[in-house]
């Protein structure tokens, strides 16, 4: 069996996923750690961990691709490729009739439109603003006191969603204080938090041509109620796999796998792989 | 990065090109003694060269003093201490660098810049400098005059646009030969706009040598080494020289079919000028792809020339208001722009279209969203949108952008596998 790799380090959490290749491709393990701030290490404990979830030593692994952010950092990588690559990847392997990705991570926001082959066609990303990403649900959870865990499926209890001016990360905080002030339902606060960060995306998607199918990929896909949300204002149905968090490391490994199988090569990896930094 | 290919190719041009540009900055330190030459603040885009040559002026552009600040990695002080003044965070950088730098007595390359005998404001195509000009004229004390040059409405200018650009270029003759104590001398005009005429062409031509694959120079990075001579010395002998020599460089690297890389891998079509506080490592992100621009629209911010516009010595007057008002990029309309870089994506043979929005000046880019709606959804062309700004180094998020580079060149390096094409037009 051909046994390949993908680690996505991403500015919040770091995900790796090992993909066997016996005839049909298989996920083999994943692995999941808070990034902090050694990358590095961040990268090798979560490859760490996922070769011993599957039983297999690291040097069974032919090939490993690192995506995310911290995609040059990855002391045992053999190349890269960046999230948006990987992500439409990852989701056309899991869910082959994937046409628009929107992944959603801890600082990015990005709607990519995907080929048949999964190859990306178009994307666009947010700009230098963390509104929109899981940066601006973590702060709103935190002023209201509540656990990311909680925030999702409390939104879906909102008879009345607060109306959210702002999309700003940093002054959303007050926006929350002053609804909380007159007296406000959490369930209406957070269900508006969700719809403003909803409509946000559903902006930058309009950018490109969104057709069905839309896998939701990235680390808010585990929140139902931005899941929800986003399926309001889009009015389309989301895909979601119980793998959304670890797209990207999925796509990285399908990469992998298929620079293995000779079924896919690239003009600057080559480069990279004999290359420890960037 | 560790293994960066050679990202750009040095050539006798780039030499003279810097020893022409040290040129003009010693005449310009000269002047600085006692107006000598006169000396005359201008705007590149669209700017009128050859009617200085008529008094033997020498031109002086406040963004090129800008931009020199900003690949010198000078700029953040001089932006910072026009900000201390009360210049909001919002306004055209070039301009905070260049007021700054006369707050802070500084300039870009460390030698004098003289009190300019005219402030000449050809305000082609952006409206800020109206103010910018203003501010010089306050900050020196020199004389302030207005160009107003009409926004292009439609695909020709009117007569009475031409007319009315005419009558003032006519006025500014007048007041320099005030200014100055010299006779205009129209005959040395004529003859600066036969030069420009000469460069024009053979700077057309260079143009088209892209086309040809590999294109032998990249025409976005090193037209902006071309630029300096193009805006300075279009309208002289030394300038129609450098562009002879430069035309028969880039032809033998043409015929020889050699190109910036050892492989050329994409060829775009770059909107938009560059992030200077970072040039270098913005080089570099395309460099890593092995991708070429093979043709740009900054590199016509001072004229467009390869369509077959020049200027005319038999109507030097009317041809010098033709190119300010129909013949630089900034002056023409949007539709234009776009049919521009249509004509450079199916002409050029481009793979795509990178479009940098610069932040600190919103008359260049608003309306870039559309554009790039236009080249994917309309002409399906690929097309990359990426944001920072010309002279500010705080809006450069260099992971940011790099992310975004190298995801649109392993998109089209995807397609061309999937499908073996790499561009839809």
């Amino acid at each position: 069996m051909r046994i390949a790799a993908g680690v996505d380090v991403g500015s919040t959490q770091t995900k790796a996923v090992l993909l066997g290749d016996n005839g049909e491709r298989s996920i083999l393990a994943r692995a999941l750690v808070d990034t902090g701030a050694n990358v590095r290490k961040a990268a090798e404990t979560a490859f760490d961990k996922c070769c011993q979830i599957a039983g297999i030593p690291q040097s069974e692994v032919g090939f490993v691709v690192g995506t995310g952010y911290g995609r040059y950092k990855i002391s045992f990588g053999n190349a890269q490729m960046t999230e948006i690559s990987c992500h439409a990847r990852g989701a056309h392997f899991l869910c082959p009739g994937t046409r628009t990705v929107i992944d959603m991570g801890g600082q990015d926001a990005k709607a990519i439109s995907v080929g048949p082959s999964g190859e990306v066609l178009d994307f666009v990303m947010n700009d230098k603003c963390a509104a929109g990403t899981g940066r601006f649900l973590a702060n709103a959870a935190e002023v209201m006191g509540i656990s990311l865990d909680e925030i999702g499926p409390l939104s879906l209890r909102a008879t009345r969603p607060v109306k959210i001016a702002t999309v700003c990360t940093v002054f959303v905080e007050s926006d929350i204080l002053s609804y909380l002030s007159q007296g406000k339902r959490a369930e209406d606060i957070m269900g508006g938090v969700h719809l403003a960060i909803a409509k946000r995306t559903l902006s930058l998607a309009r950018r490109l041509t969104i057709e069905p199918e839309i896998t939701m990929t990235g680390g808010v896909a585990r929140n139902i109620g931005m899941v929800r949300a986003l399926e309001t204002v889009m009015e389309r149905k989301m895909l979601v796999s119980p793998d959304a968090h670890y797209m990207g490391a999925v796509g990285a490994a399908v990469f992998a796998l298929e620079k293995l199988g000779e079924s896919f090569e690239s003009s600057v990896w080559r480069e990279h792989a004999v290359s420890s930094g960037d | 990065m560790a293994n960066a290919p050679v990202s750009e190719y040095r050539g006798n041009i780039h030499q003279q090109q810097k020893e022409l540009m040290e040129d003009w900055y010693q005449q310009l330190d000269h002047a600085a003694d006692g107006g000598d030459p006169p000396t005359v603040s201008m705007m590149v885009s669209g700017n009128c060269v050859e009617l200085l040559e008529g008094f033997g002026a020498v031109p002086i552009y406040p963004e090129v003093n800008a931009l020199q600040l900003a690949i010198r990695h000078q700029s953040l002080d001089p932006i910072l201490a026009a900000e201390d003044m009360g210049y909001a965070a919002d306004n055209c950088a070039y301009v905070k660098a260049d007021i700054g730098c006369m707050l802070k007595g500084i300039t870009p390359t460390g030698g004098r810049m003289p009190k300019p005998t005219l402030v000449l404001c050809n305000f082609v195509g952006c409206n800020t400098y109206v103010k910018w000009f203003e501010h010089v004229a306050a900050f020196t004390g020199a004389p302030l005059y207005v160009l107003d040059v009409p926004f292009l409405r439609g695909e020709e200018p009117s007569a009475a646009d031409i007319e009315y650009v005419v009558r003032q270029l006519k006025e500014v003759v007048q007041l320099m030969e005030k200014l100055t104590g010299r006779k205009f001398d129209f005959d040395r005009f004529r003859q600066a706009v036969e030069h420009s005429r000469e460069t024009e062409e053979l700077w057309s031509q260079i143009k088209h040598f892209s086309q040809h694959q590999p294109a032998p120079f990249d025409a976005y990075f090193d037209a902006i080494t071309l630029m300096g001579p193009l805006y300075v010395y279009r309208a002289k002998k030394e300038g129609v020289e450098f562009f002879r020599s430069a035309h028969a460089e880039l032809k033998s690297k043409m015929d020889a079919g050699e190109g910036i890389y050892d492989q050329e891998k994409f060829r775009i079509v770059v909107e938009g000028p560059p992030p200077y506080p970072y040039f270098r490592a913005f080089r570099d992100m395309f460099a890593k792809w092995k991708a070429c621009a093979v043709a740009s629209t900054y590199s016509t911010v001072g004229g467009l020339w390869e369509f077959g516009f020049r200027h005319d010595p038999a109507r030097p007057f009317e041809s010098v208001a033709m190119h300010m008002l129909a013949h630089n990029v900034t002056n023409r309309n949007y539709l234009q722009r776009y049919d521009q870089i249509r004509r450079y994506v199916q002409e050029w043979k481009a793979d795509g279209v990178i479009i940098h929005f610069v932040k600190s000046c919103r008359l260049f880019s608003a309306g870039q969203g559309d554009m790039r709606d236009y080249f994917t959804r309309q002409l399906g062309v690929p097309t990359l949108y990426i944001e920072s700004d010309l002279e500010d180094p705080r809006y450069f998020a260099e992971a940011q952008t790099k992310n975004r580079i190298d995801a649109f060149f392993e998109s089209l390096e995807h397609a061309k596998q999937t499908s073996g094409r790499a561009v839809a037009v």
